[in-house]
């Protein structure tokens, strides 16, 4: 077939575009993906026992966790569509994880220096950076599926947006799980496993987005 | 050849459904991706214009994805430059990191006629699923609006149109992994 005959073919009898509404295809597919992470944590960790007392602390990581897929959504949805500039999109998410780095050091300063390595680490290893990866893939496939239906074309950087995204709701899930409540440790360990999912995310970003 | 401001205008002209517009948008696009592909695969004109077209059913079902905000021909080439770097993974010329700027630049062929692409994408079509080979016969290759399409197979009307657009983005994907070949 001829180029000119391939244009007569998709021009002919061509249908006005539905608005294709991506902003809410984007909200439903973070909402489902977060029931889904919700839901794993409920199933096999459980909410954490002293949920009653914790609630603050609970919330404030789950909103910590949150402001992260904020600041890091804007970035996922400029890379899904062709030639669209980054702009500060990628400043922002670099400003968030320095801000993180500060609070690390601010807290940790301001606590007695016997107390800062088991308020840093937890009191012992922190799974928080193997949990949250598991519990943001479900939420990563679907918004896999969701990309695929745009069309990016730098894969690697969006594979690690989407990772990153998805690593933001697994750990607003996790945070109803999560026994650690100090402030060095949040801004550590979930900055790190959501780098994680970001990660994982631009390894196999170049394979799962091509379309 | 068309300008910025006159290819954004066909275009959207298009997304709301004028035939002639879109016609021209994509006759224009092909002029533009021609030496674009031409001059990053040298000695290989066939391939250039199998990515023309590749290219061109790219840019027709993804149209929905340009931003009226943004400039048209960012995301026109963005779309072409992907479409170059997966032949190129495809073919496996070359690692990952292909950076498509150091590719030299070679001459085109003049004796080679413009629109002669290696592949047949009537031979290509003949591999889509039957409903969506059907509904693009029917409303794309014959005279038949998609009213009568769906008369003619009994598929409701949504769903010839629907039909017709992933038998694209299918046919898309033949096109690459046939040229790769």
């Amino acid at each position: 077939m001829k180029t000119d005959d391939l244009i007569d073919m998709l021009a002919k009898n061509v249908e006005p575009a539905e608005r294709p509404q991506w902003r809410m295809r984007m909200m439903l597919t973070l909402l489902g993906g977060l029931a889904i992470a919700v839901a794993l944590v409920l199933t096999f960790m459980g909410m954490r026992p002293d949920i009653g007392t914790a609630t603050w602390p609970v919330l404030l990581k789950a909103g910590f966790s949150a402001a992260a897929a904020a600041i890091i959504l804007p970035l996922a949805m400029r890379l899904m569509r062709p030639g669209a500039p980054i702009g500060w999109r990628m400043a922002a998410v670099l400003i968030f994880v320095g801000v993180s780095l500060l609070a690390t050091f601010i807290a940790l300063m301001g606590m007695p220096s016997e107390a800062r390595m088991h308020a840093w680490m937890g009191g012992g290893f922190p799974w928080c950076i193997v949990l949250i990866p598991i519990f943001a893939a479900p939420a990563a496939a679907l918004m896999v599926w969701l990309a695929r239906s745009f069309a990016p074309t730098r894969l690697t950087l969006s594979g690690a947006a989407i990772g990153a995204l998805s690593g933001g709701l697994g750990a607003m899930a996790y945070a109803m799980y999560c026994p650690v409540d100090s402030v060095a440790f949040v801004t550590t360990w979930y900055v790190v496993g959501i780098a994680i999912c970001a990660t994982l995310g631009a390894i196999v970003g170049s394979k799962l987005l091509r379309w | 050849m068309a300008d910025e401001a006159e290819l954004r205008a066909l275009l959207l002209k298009g997304l709301a459904g004028d035939e002639a517009a879109h016609r021209k948008f994509l006759t224009e696009a092909a002029a533009l991706l021609r030496p674009y592909f031409r001059n990053r695969l040298r000695g290989a004109p066939e391939d250039a214009e199998d990515l023309v077209q590749e290219t061109l059913v790219a840019l027709h079902t993804r149209r929905d994805t340009y931003d009226p905000n943004l400039p048209l021909t960012a995301w026109m080439y963005a779309i072409a430059r992907y479409r170059l770097i997966d032949l190129l993974r495809r073919k496996k010329r070359r690692g990952d990191h292909t950076a498509i700027d150091d590719l030299e630049i070679g001459d085109a062929d003049p004796a080679f006629e413009a629109g002669d692409a290696k592949r047949d994408v009537t031979r290509l079509l003949a591999k889509l699923p039957e409903k969506q080979r059907r509904a693009i016969e029917l409303v794309k290759l014959q005279e038949h609006s998609v009213e009568e399409a769906s008369k003619l197979t009994g598929y409701g009307v949504s769903d010839i149109k629907v039909s017709i657009h992933r038998g694209m983005k299918a046919l898309m994907k033949l096109m690459a992994e046939e040229s790769a070949a």
